[in-house]
This record gives structure tokens, sequence and C-alpha cells, in this order.
């Protein structure tokens, strides 16, 4: 306050106490237990006596897990499926929502509604509703058949992703939204005098505008696909047999249903270590990184 | 563990452990003084355990504070809590394999000194039952519930309507579902969704067909019993049911655990279900009129040309109360404990449904909810030459998931009996 | 604005109205029969008799203290995110030292652990630390993984302001507290929106943690009496589907008295 410098070098900035609280409290609650997760994959605990190293022979174990594998794929296989049916229908609907047609307002309240339930909820309600003898398939039997949608892996993925899509969409419709209402209607003149059509628009200015939009999108659906878990709970319990055990969920198993603490811990760190390189290589990708680079205020 | 590990852990347990003495907010537990917390899992029974405590409460200084967790999450919650400070003082378990890990870690009572100063705490119990919770020699669990053999339940109307009477032998019941499903009806609920129900099926046909040798040779560590012939027939007898569709097609996506099961049957939609006796306390709940006059049972059916005796039983012995050592009020525990031989108990828990194991209690069973239920469930498990423990109770705490998981792939038609056999023979054998 | 209306886009929405409208009327209807009705005449016809015991027996089971938790643990969350990620956002974007630099990176990495991969050591230091069944020991590991994404959100907000009117700030003298608190914080009233939207969404819904880390029914959350409901009484529907309806009041009465707040908070969590 008694400083009163003349240039902008001596303009007073913030010093690195004001980071301090946050990154403290971060490193304490995400970065060390993530430390004592890589420990702990290199320990034999049950939960009840204290940890001793064991070596490799979590990761051993979890190497020759046939079902280890199979959860990374399927957790990947997820995520892709999630991406892929989510961005259209959320673009889609946001790009609408975004326009002024009169229904609108009345109808997108309506749409946003799956926003306000959590996962739990939502497998909670879908269970319920997809249940074969009580739910809408006994009483749909032409649309449903036997209405046994979860006994089969195929089945099992399906109603995994749409249950995604049904909760998911209202927030991804709402990023896309917000983006095209940032789009500079301009742009759109300029192409109507040119004489292009709606579906013109939307793919040659639309879509390059939302670039950005997208990829925030898309890495925010990445990360949610990745740690898929409440769905996988409440819906499959990873079931038929292991066909929906996703990373997530195995690892929940085997620390929390087999007491293997040292086991879940590895598949932990992979689930980090996947998590990080799928996230780095959509950013990467993307350019997403660069991005943020030219944004850096330093 | 190593020095690092520790370190960290401690710095950081440590801040936390500040961060929480700053914050005022959070729940305060009542963990003071003069209360013991007992740990029960969640279901239909616990109205029993509710008066129990609420008998024990009224005259007891030191209260007795119920915490049901709900099944489905009750093992891995004891695991989690009970080497913590939020441990409870008085748990349930199964005895045998489900306390044995506890025992090892030095964390459970030996009951010896509550059986010396009331020798009734023991001599109460049917032996067979109470020795299933001796580990090492020491008795460390009391008998809180009832006998739970596993029995073949039906829909009264539904057989009667077609035509149908209790199946005594399995090509019986094999006919019988092929007569319900022209029908349209399920003639097996299964809650397939659970896992653990259609494990029930495999205990049933490996004792009828190889004896109860088959498995105490397979959880003493012979592998090559599940490869045995035997194992191989009970493994083609399992898959015929099933590709019959005696269980219909969606029993993936239902469970008993919620309920699902058990309402088809109760509405009419399924004829049978395999389920332990706690089934009819769970249609005493949910439906009341069906489990007093639409509800029907019997034992597993004989099966021609099996070693196993025709009245072997699979099932639970009985759930056992437990106490930790580090309670502050084993005085409290040990009176706690003395209910559960008390006349009060053994009625309560006969108006449910359930069959206490203490020795009078052939003396009540007229009392009971529904009398002739506890006679034939009383005689069975007296007649009974083996009471064959659940598989995932027999097996350590870690077979239990990749066990669940093969039964269901292998009915499911994922994976071949040989498959099968190699996942068993997989499992961990204390 | 555009000239035509897109028809592509509102035919799909017309799908989503079908698909987002079946559940909810499955859900609201379900809560309003009996059970045996229910099961009897299944979920999409009308109910024969009309009740609202579902709601009254669940208000009975403690539905109004599974309330209270939640909002306590939403509350804390949100006072946290705000109390320690606007100082940060403030030293991101215009802190010269290295290490605010590295502070950065390592939220941005933060954003690819999942809470998931690190429960099983949360759960052995919240247990050590003597915080397992408290609220407080849901609320603080659950208020730092909202950290990187609010850090994010808000550091996007935050560098919008224009260079100029640090200068101008700094003309006058200003410290670096009366910069952040007379220019930095109003002009990035967007930004915070959107952190407190997105924090409280995520308190108020998360699962995991209450799910480890609590047992008592005096620190039980919402979407954990769900979950239970769920496992052991999932065949009384019309019962469980009324605890969901009543789980998404609070934020039902949000979202129709400040649905633009809201809407353009979650906008914001996207970007640019």
């Amino acid at each position: 306050m008694t400083r009163a410098p003349k240039s902008a070098a001596g303009v007073a900035r913030p010093g690195f106490a004001w980071a301090a609280p946050a990154a403290v409290f971060f490193l304490l609650f995400a970065m060390a237990p993530l430390v004592l997760v890589a420990v702990l994959s290199f320990a034999n605990w049950d939960g009840i006596t204290e940890p001793h190293f064991n070596g490799l022979d979590n990761w051993v174990a979890l190497i020759h897990d046939p079902v280890m594998s199979q959860s990374v794929w399927t957790t990947l296989l997820l995520t892709a499926l999630g991406v892929l049916t989510q961005t259209p229908v959320s673009l889609l609907l946001g790009v609408w929502a975004a326009g002024h047609q009169r229904n609108r307002a009345v109808l997108s309240a309506v749409y946003f509604v799956p926003l306000l339930l959590s996962a739990t909820a939502v497998s909670v309600v879908w269970r319920a509703v997809l249940d074969p003898n009580f739910g809408v398939p006994a009483q749909l039997t032409w649309l449903f058949g036997d209405g046994n949608l979860l006994g089969s892996r195929s089945g099992a993925l399906a109603v995994l992703t749409f249950v995604g899509v049904w909760q998911f969409t209202p927030l991804h419709a709402l990023i896309y939204q917000g983006g095209a209402r940032a789009i500079p209607q301009v742009l759109y003149q300029a192409a109507a005098v040119d004489g292009a059509g709606t579906v013109r628009q939307f793919i040659h200015i639309t879509l390059p505008q939302l670039r950005n939009t997208v990829i925030t999108s898309m890495v925010l659906m990445v990360v949610g696909g990745l740690t898929t878990f409440d769905t996988v709970l409440i819906l499959t319990q990873g079931g038929p047999g292991t066909d929906t055990t996703v990373s997530a969920f195995y690892m929940y198993q085997k620390g929390f249903k087999s007491y293997d603490f040292g086991a879940a811990s590895a598949i932990a760190l992979v689930l980090v270590v996947v998590a990080t390189l799928v996230s780095l290589a959509v950013v990467k990708f993307s350019g997403y990184d660069r991005m943020r680079g030219t944004a850096e205020g330093l | 563990m190593g020095s690092r590990f520790a370190a960290i852990a401690a710095a950081s347990a440590l801040v936390l452990g500040m961060t929480a003495a700053c914050g005022s907010g959070g729940a305060s537990s009542d963990a003071g003084s003069g209360t013991i917390h007992v740990m029960v899992y969640g279901d239909a029974t616990n109205k029993v355990e509710k008066q129990i405590a609420e008998t024990f409460n009224k005259t007891s200084k030191v209260k007795v504070v119920l915490d049901t967790v709900p099944g489905a999450d009750y093992q891995q919650k004891l695991q989690t809590v009970i080497n913590t400070p939020h441990a409870p003082d008085v748990f349930f378990n199964w005895g045998g394999g489900s306390i044995k890990p506890f025992v090892k870690a030095g964390l459970l009572l030996p009951l010896d000194g509550f059986i010396a100063k009331d020798p009734g705490l023991k001599s109460n119990f049917l032996p067979s039952v109470f020795n299933s919770a001796v580990v090492d020699g020491k008795p460390y669990g009391v008998p809180m519930r009832g006998t739970q053999p596993v029995l073949l339940f039906h829909n009264k109307k539904v057989l009667a309507d077609a035509g149908l009477t209790p199946p005594r032998t399995w090509d019986e019941l094999v006919a019988a579902t092929r007569a319900l499903k022209a029908k349209g009806i399920t003639p097996i609920a299964l809650g397939g969704g659970d896992q653990w129900p259609t494990l029930m099926w495999f205990e049933y046909l490996y004792d009828r067909i190889g004896g109860p040798g088959l498995l105490q040779r397979a959880v003493g560590g012979d592998r090559e019993a599940w490869a045995s012939e035997d194992s191989r027939k009970a493994l083609a007898a399992v898959k015929d049911l099933a590709d019959s569709g005696a269980f219909g097609r969606s029993f993936d996506s239902v469970k008993f655990t919620d309920g699902g099961s058990p309402a088809l049957v109760a509405k009419g939609r399924a004829a049978f279900e395999l389920m332990g006796s706690w089934y009819y306390s769970t249609q005493q709940d949910a439906n009341p009129d069906f489990a007093e006059s639409g509800l029907g049972y019997t034992g597993f059916p004989t099966l021609n040309g099996g070693k196993g005796d025709p009245a072997d039983v699979v099932g639970n012995t009985n759930n056992f109360y437990s106490v930790l050592k580090k309670t502050k009020h084993p005085e409290a525990a040990a009176a706690f404990l003395k209910l559960m031989y008390s006349e009060e108990f053994v009625k309560a828990q006969l108006a449910v449904g359930n069959l206490p194991t203490t020795v009078h209690t052939v003396d009540f069973l007229d009392t009971a909810a529904s009398p002739a239920y506890s006679k034939y469930q009383y005689e069975l498990v007296k007649a009974a030459p083996s009471f064959q423990l659940s598989w995932d109770q027999a097996y350590p705490q870690s077979a239990s998931t990749p066990m669940r998981t093969a039964i269901q792939q292998y009915v499911d038609g994922k994976i071949d009996a040989d498959a099968f056999i190699k996942a068993m023979q997989a499992l961990p054998t204390s | 604005m555009r000239g035509r209306p897109n028809y592509l886009a509102g035919f799909g929405s017309l799908i989503w109205l079908l698909l987002v409208g079946l559940p909810l009327y499955v859900l609201l209807l379900a809560t309003l029969r009996t059970r045996a009705d229910y099961s009897t005449e299944g979920p999409l016809g009308l109910p024969a008799q009309w009740t609202l015991r579902n709601y009254l027996t669940d208000l009975s089971n403690g539905f109004g203290r599974d309330f209270l938790n939640t909002l306590t643990v939403t509350a804390s969350v949100v006072a946290i995110v705000l109390l320690v990620v606007p100082p940060l956002a403030y030293a991101i974007v215009r802190a010269r030292g290295r290490a605010t630099g590295w502070v950065f990176r390592l939220f941005l990495l933060g954003l690819a652990i999942p809470a998931q991969a690190v429960i099983v050591p949360m759960f052995y230091l919240i247990s050590k630390a003597g915080l397992y069944d408290h609220l407080i020991g849901v609320i603080l590991p659950t208020a730092a993984f909202c950290l990187p994404v609010c850090t994010l959100v808000l550091t996007g907000a935050m560098r919008d302001i224009s260079p100029e009117l640090y200068e101008a700030m700094a003309m006058d003298g200003a410290s670096p507290g009366r910069v952040f608190r007379q220019l930095v914080l109003p002009l990035s009233k967007g930004g915070l929106s959107s952190i407190v939207v997105f924090a409280a969404l995520q308190a108020w819904n998360g699962f995991l943690f209450p799910l480890i880390l609590t047992q008592s029914d005096s620190t039980k959350v919402i979407t954990l009496g769900l979950y239970e409901f769920q496992t052991e009484h999932g065949a009384d529907v019309p019962g469980l589907l009324s605890a969901v309806v009543l789980s998404m009041l609070p934020i039902l009465v949000v979202y129709l008295f400040a649905r633009r707040a809201l809407v353009q908070g979650l906008m914001g969590v996207g970007g640019k």
C-alpha cells in the first residue's frame, strides 16, 4: 500500500503465500494418499493387521490376472462409447437450446432434470425402471423381449452407456449451449447471404467455432468415463460374471470385498496411470495444452 | 512396514487430526462411556435384535446401541472398522472362517472368562452349533439368531393350479419345471444378480451327488476334488437345469437382497425358490398374507444314485455375536449375551420364523409364527447326518468374489466345466 | 440468432424429451402408488389408488437427518472451496514465482486422479486420524477433489481481466490484497458462481467417500441412504423412488428459483 511503482514491472503481485493453503490442502488429501497408494501396491495388507512389504507380488499377480486386463479394456470401451454417444447428443441439444425458438425455455427446463439427480439416484431409478419383472420391460415386451437387459455383456454395456448419456448429456449440453451463444452472429449472417443451409452452417461454422468447447467437454467425459463406479455398483455389480467389471469397481472389489488392499492399490495405480495417459493424449492430440499455454498470464 | 510409509502416514494423519481438532463441524459420535455398540447384519430379523436391546437397556446402566448395516455391505464394513477406534463392542458374524482372521489378529475376546462365570452361556446352546464359533480350541461366539438350513420354497397356489405336488425327487423337480414353463410361469425364481443364491444350487447338487466329503476335501486343499467324476456330474446337472430355462431368462437382472426374487414367488410369477430358512421372515415382512397361507417348503429333492444322504442339509449353522477384546464394558457385553438364551429371545426369534439353537427351543415351538414350519426345520436339522456350511463361508473370505464370479459365468454359459473347475482349483484354501 | 430453425437439433431434442420424460413419468407416478399396485399394475398405467404414504414413510425413516447431514457436507465443502481457490487462482494468474507454476501443474495433474484411486489410503489416513464416521472426514477429501476443476475454471475467468485494469490499480499503489478484493473478486463473479455450483453438486451428490468413510445413521448422507434403501428394500419401488424424489427436491427448488445462476454456473464449467 505504501509502494507506488511507476512501471508495469513494479506492479505488486501476489506471492506464493496466496497459493499455499490450497496447495497444502491438496497435497494432503490428494497427493499424499496417491503416494501411499504407490507404496501400498508393494505391500500386503488385509485392513486388520499392519501392512508389510511383499515386493512385486501384487504386480506379478495383477499381470497374470485376466480379470484385470479385461477390466481395463471394459473401462476404455465404456469410456469410448460414452464419448461417442454423449458428444453428438449433447452437441445437438446444446446448439438447439442456444437458439431462440419459442418452446425452448419450457422444454429445456425439462431437459435438464437429470442434472438434478445424483449418480446414485440415476442408477436407482433406472434399475427400477428396467427391472425385467416389475419394470417397464414387463409391460413393453414387444420392445424389450424377455427384459434380461443386464444378463449379457452387450446388454449390460448398452444399459451402462445409455444411463451415462441420460445422466451426463444435460451438463455437456449446457456447456455447448454456453459455447454456441458465444459464436458471433455475423458469421451466420454472412453464410446465409452465401446461401448456406442450416446443416452447412452447422458443419462449417458451429462445429469449428465450438472446437475448444468440444475438447473441454470431451476431457470431462473421458475422466468421468474412466472413473465410472456408482452406476456399475448399483446397476450391474460388475456382472454378468466380470463382463462390466470396470477397473474402479474391480479395485473396490479387491479391496473392500476380498480385503486385499495391496492388490487394490496396484489396480488404483494402473487407473491413475491410464487416466493420466488418456487425458494427456486428448490434450496433446487436440492442442489443448497450447491453448492454455498462450493464455498463460505470466 | 517400512519407515517411509509409516512416516508419510503418520505425518498425514497428524495433520488430519489437527485439522479435525480445529474444524468445529462434523457429527459427534456417541462413543462416550456408558454404551456398547452392537453391529448387526441389516434385514428383517432386526426387529428381534431391537426388541432384545430394548429389554437389555431397561435394566442395564450401560446401554446397547444397535448399528444395523445393510446385508450386502455388512462384511465389508465390519472388516474396515474392526481394527479402528470405531469398532463395535459386539458384532454379528457367521462363526468359523468369518472370524478366524480377527482371532489371528488378536482382536477378539475369548469367551472362556464369561463362561466360567456363567456356564449357561455354553451349556444352553446345542453343542454342534456352539462349536462352529470355536477357533483354536477357544469359544469366540454365542449363537444369536436361528439355524439356517437351505430349503426349497414354493408358492402353493401356483403348484396347485398347475396340478403339481411339491417334488420329492430331482426328476420330479425337473418335470415340474417343464410343466410350469409350458404354462408361462418362471419355474424357479433365482436372484442371480446377488450371485450367492445361485451358489446354493451348486451346494446341494454337489452334496447329493458327491456327498459332503467332496467339499471337505476341496476346502482342505485337495484340488483334485473339483476335477472328480462327481464334481463333473453335479456341474452337468446345474447346467442342464439352467439351460432348460428353469430359472427363466432374466435371473441375472434379479436380486434376492432387494426383495426382487421373493416378490416373484409371492406374486405367483414364479413357483420355486431355493433359499435359507430366513426366507420365511423375508416373506413375512414383505408379503405377510402370502407367508401365512401361500408359502410351502420342502427339503432339497433326493437324487438317484448320488453318494450324499438325502437327509443332508446345507446352509449356515447359526449367526453369532462375538466380543472385541478392547471393549470397555465386558461385563455389560456378557450380560447382553446372556439374553441370547432367554425365553423372550427364543420366543421372539420363533415369532419371525427363525429357529434358535438353544437346548430349550423345542419347548417353545408351539409359540412360533408358524409352529409347523419351526417344527419341520427342527426335525430336519436334528435328523441331518451332515450340515454343510455355505461354500463362501467355508472358504476364506478372499475366495468369495472369484467363487461367485465363476458360479455366475458357468450358469450363464460364459465358461465351460473345465474352466469352472480350474477357477475353483485356483481359490485360496486356508 | 439464426435465420432458420435448426430442424436436425429440434428433432434430436424431441427424442431427448421422450427419453427424459419416460423415466420421470414412471418416477413420479410410482411414488403415488401403493406397493401392491405397482407390482400388479406395472409402472406405466395410472395408479388405481393415489397415495402420499410413501413420502410420509420415508420422512419418518430418517430422511430429515440424512438431509441435514448432506446440507452440512455441502455447505462446508463450498466454504472450503471459496476460501482456498480464489487466492490460488489469483496467484496462478498474477504471481511470477516458479513455485506457483508448479502448483498449477500439480492441479492440472490432479484432474486425472480419480477419487476411487486413493480411497484405500484415504480410508487408512482418515481412520488413523480418528475422523472415520465423522462428517468432517467426508468433507475434507470431497473438497480436495473439487479443487482441480474449480481452480481451472476460476483461473480461466480471472485471465479475462485485462492487464490494464491491474496496472491502473497498481498506479494507485494498491497491495495484492486490495487488488484481490476490489478488482479480482468483483470481476470474476461468473467464475465464482461456477465453482460454487460445481462444488455444491459434487458434495450434494457425492457417494464414494460417504460409502467408505462413514458407517452410522448419525452420519448418513442422502446418497448413501438411497443406496442402502436400494440394497435392502429395492423391491419396494414406490418407497425407493419417493426417496429419490425427496432427494432431488432441494436442488429442484434451487433450480426453480436460481435457474439462471445455476445454468450460467454450469455453462461456465466448460470455460471458453
